[in-house]
């Protein structure tokens, strides 16, 4: 309870939403465990009569949630601490070598949800842009820590319709040496046709969404930045 | 001429312990830093403001008022509806420090409730008497004696009914009643006083003596562990009568109180021999004789001469003192030692526990880690302890329209009215993050603090919103021990008509003995926590915890040495 004593506690038994989406989309592709709250965020953001300011608001708020949740697939190793009680806790921690990279511009919507969480984790940026005539997406932009090839890394994006930009982003991130299974997708709403097209190139990435519906909110990027 | 021993009706008297009552001072050797100060006065932003811990005032000065008729001088009547603590003025000076505008307390209320959560019902003294027979000293003489942190003393003179206009000419000119029973509104009298008794909290009308109406404003008072309440006709309404647990007649010579009256109306209050007389002999002289003096046969006891009758005082102190024994008032070593072994109850929410909530509490666990990160960590845990609660509250299904043409179906929560309370001071860590996820959220406060001397939690400040009873409130405390400053808090929130089920506890920890102490009181009262550890050491710290969660969070630990 809070602790690691038994670790196997900290897998806690899987809902069956999340046994389906197994079975069809593979072991990396994981929901944020749901609950009436979430529902509630998800809600805001999908209803077009929200006002910028609560649309922002709330989108913040389920990044949050996504960040944190996206942290959790993150390797730990057990430790005992000593409390100011003199007793000893046995907990767990993180490894160092983290990083962020977000894929500009709806990515950096989620910047601060994962600054919130650490503090002086190393952020690179993808600017990936279609083509006005072709619609493909091509990289325009793209920074990133030196060492990143050493690194895990958690690939910010918030909606995939189809997938292009993040797979786009992904073979970026694979040219600097990234191994796939090295990096973390956070992103809050996502298509079942993305999804399959993501985990179809990549098999080893981890994919974390907050939902999976076959319309995607494409309005997000807009009116989280004001630009509608 | 009459003399009168005094006697009792009720039983004899048992003995006094001196152990028994929870005195409120916290001693001189913390005074420094346990001072809490308070604006009193004011009530700006309209919220409510309780001082349970202390008189709004000092007791009115002597002589009181004039009892009836008067149209003057509303100002020293409003005083005597104020919540009375330890008026002695030995105690007032070494617990109560005043200047102009800031009181300063440096006691607070201890339970009033026991270790069940339930209120233990407070004594009632009713003390009839007639006009100017030295009702309010009495009244203050008992106070004094008593040294009971919590007294309520409550006046008839409040609830005088609102007058007409026909009604409001007669008393203009000495020739409304006053003294007669209709005069009174005691419906809610009688209601104020149920009240009281049942430690809600109650809002006191302010008689205006000038307009004869009640005033806008309202004085709030608490309930007590000792409720006095004054009057010419205390005893005259079966209902009110049924209430009193002690009945006292303060029996004083005609003759003396029509000097008394006679003195206090012309000196004071600037009237003239003929009016006072006539007033007497018309009015106060038949009220006593037809209402008044008859309703002595419903006292337990006669105290002749009033306040100066210390052999009677010192009776009537004993008896209230062992009354009070008997219901008792220690909380906190009998709540960590029960519930060794039982199961957890239903109304427990734990996080699920997931790898990141583990490595948080493994960072603000450990006495290593610095503040900065301590605070940072703390933050961010807290933020998902505020998000995990409000998922518990209830959710309503919506359809909704979206951007891209197609209905959604969502859902949106059920309660618009969403509070915060913190319990101060550690409960305050956990503000930021309340307000950063609901959009302007009320947050309330209450101050607890532990006693050192007697280890019991005490209340020392509270300030809620307005109409906090149709609320659902977060209460929050970062940690939970015992559960008796959670407990205190709870108690605080029915007293003010929260519902039960519309109250969560919020914590980052807690310890099982605490959860099942709330839980056995309050079970519709919902908990959530991020861990639970097992076991609370003598300091009522949990093990293997997290320290003084208020004291790492603010810097204020002592320092390594003592």
């Amino acid at each position: 309870m809070g602790s690691a004593d038994d670790l196997s506690m900290l897998m806690k038994p899987e809902s069956p939403r999340q046994q389906e989406i197994k079975e069809e989309y593979g072991l990396n592709v994981k929901l944020l465990p749901s609950n009436d709250q979430v529902k509630e965020l998800q809600t805001i953001l999908r209803d077009r009569n929200t006002t910028r300011s609560d649309f922002k608001f709330y989108a913040d708020r389920l990044i949050r949630l996504v960040i944190e949740e996206s942290l959790n697939q993150l390797p730990f190793t057990k430790t005992t601490v000593t409390t100011p009680t003199n007793e000893l806790y046995q907990g767990l921690k993180y490894q160092r070598g983290n990083c962020g990279v977000s894929i500009v511009r709806s990515g950096e919507a989620m910047e601060q949800g994962l600054r919130d969480c650490c503090r002086s984790i190393r952020i690179g940026k993808i600017l990936v842009e279609s083509d006005a005539d072709t619609h493909e997406a091509r990289v325009v932009y793209a920074r990133f820590p030196e060492d990143i090839a050493q690194r895990k890394v958690l690939l910010m994006y918030p909606i995939m319709s189809t997938g292009n930009t993040v797979i786009k982003a992904v073979a970026v991130l694979k040219e600097h040496n990234v191994l796939e299974e090295n990096i973390i997708l956070s992103n809050l709403f996502c298509t079942p046709v993305a999804c399959r097209s993501i985990t179809a190139a990549f098999p080893q990435m981890k994919i974390l969404t907050s939902e999976l519906h076959f319309v995607a909110p494409n309005h997000f990027g807009q009116k989280y930045f004001g630009t509608d | 001429m009459t003399f009168r021993l005094v006697f009792f009706r009720r039983g004899a008297m048992p003995v006094v312990s001196d152990e028994l009552y929870v005195t409120g001072g916290w001693g001189d050797r913390c005074e420094d830093d346990r001072v809490f100060s308070s604006d009193i006065a004011c009530d700006e932003d309209n919220d409510v403001i309780d001082m349970y811990a202390v008189p709004q005032s000092p007791p009115p000065p002597s002589p009181r008022p004039p009892s009836t008729g008067s149209q003057k001088s509303p100002r020293s009547r409003r005083q005597r509806t104020t919540s009375l603590s330890q008026s002695t003025k030995k105690t007032c000076t070494e617990s109560i420090l005043r200047s102009h505008t800031r009181t300063i307390y440096t006691a607070g209320r201890p339970p009033w409730y026991d270790s069940t959560g339930q209120q233990v019902e407070p004594f009632v003294i009713g003390i009839c008497g007639g006009s100017a027979s030295g009702k309010t000293t009495v009244a203050e003489k008992i106070i004094e004696s008593l040294d009971v942190p919590w007294v309520t003393l409550l006046s008839m003179d409040s609830f005088y009914k609102v007058l007409n206009e026909k009604q409001h000419d007669l008393a203009a000119i000495n020739e409304y009643n006053f003294d007669h029973p209709d005069a009174f509104d005691f419906e809610l009298l009688a209601e104020t006083l149920q009240r009281l008794k049942e430690g809600k909290k109650v809002e006191v009308p302010i008689y205006n003596f000038v307009t004869h109406s009640r005033e806008s404003r309202t004085k709030t008072m608490y309930g007590a562990n000792v409720i006095i309440f004054e009057g010419i006709l205390t005893f005259y309404n079966a209902e009110v009568l049924r209430m009193l647990d002690m009945k006292l007649f303060v029996d004083t010579d005609a003759d003396v109180r029509l000097a008394r009256r006679l003195r206090r109306d012309i000196s004071q209050r600037g009237r003239d021999l003929e009016g006072v007389l006539k007033q007497y002999c018309n009015m106060v002289k038949p009220a006593f004789l037809h209402y008044i003096a008859p309703s002595m046969v419903h006292a337990d006891i006669i105290v002749p001469r009033g306040g100066d009758n210390t052999v009677a005082i010192e009776l009537i102190v004993h008896h209230v003192h062992t009354q009070l024994q008997k219901r008792g008032f220690k909380l906190r070593e009998k709540l960590a030692h029960s519930y060794i072994g039982q199961p957890l109850p239903d109304s427990l929410h734990l996080l699920p526990s997931t790898p990141q909530i583990c490595g948080l509490h493994t960072l603000i666990r450990n006495k290593e880690t610095p503040r900065d990160e301590f605070i940072f960590y703390s933050k961010r845990l807290i933020r998902l302890v505020i998000e995990y609660a409000l998922s518990l509250l209830p959710f309503k299904e919506v359809i909704v329209e979206t951007p891209q043409g197609v209905l959604y179906e969502g859902k949106r929560c059920a309660s618009e009215k969403i509070c915060g309370v913190s319990i101060l001071r550690a409960g305050e860590t956990m503000e930021q993050a309340v307000c950063d996820v609901c959009k302007d959220i009320r947050i309330g406060k209450i101050l607890i603090q532990t006693n050192f001397d007697t280890g019991e939690p005490e209340l020392y400040y509270l300030r809620l919103p307005k109409d906090i009873k149709d609320y659902k409130v977060v209460l929050m405390d970062a940690t939970v021990a015992t559960g008796a400053a959670a407990m205190m808090a709870i108690r605080v929130l029915l007293d003010h008509e929260v519902l039960e089920e519309n109250i969560m506890v919020v914590s980052l920890l807690m310890a099982e003995s605490g959860v099942h102490s709330i839980a056995y009181a309050f079970p519709n009262v919902q908990i959530v926590t991020s861990a639970l550890d097992k076991e609370i050491n003598e300091k009522f710290y949990v093990l293997p915890g997290i320290g003084n969660f208020g004291d790492r969070y603010f810097g204020t630990e002592p320092s390594e040495e003592c």
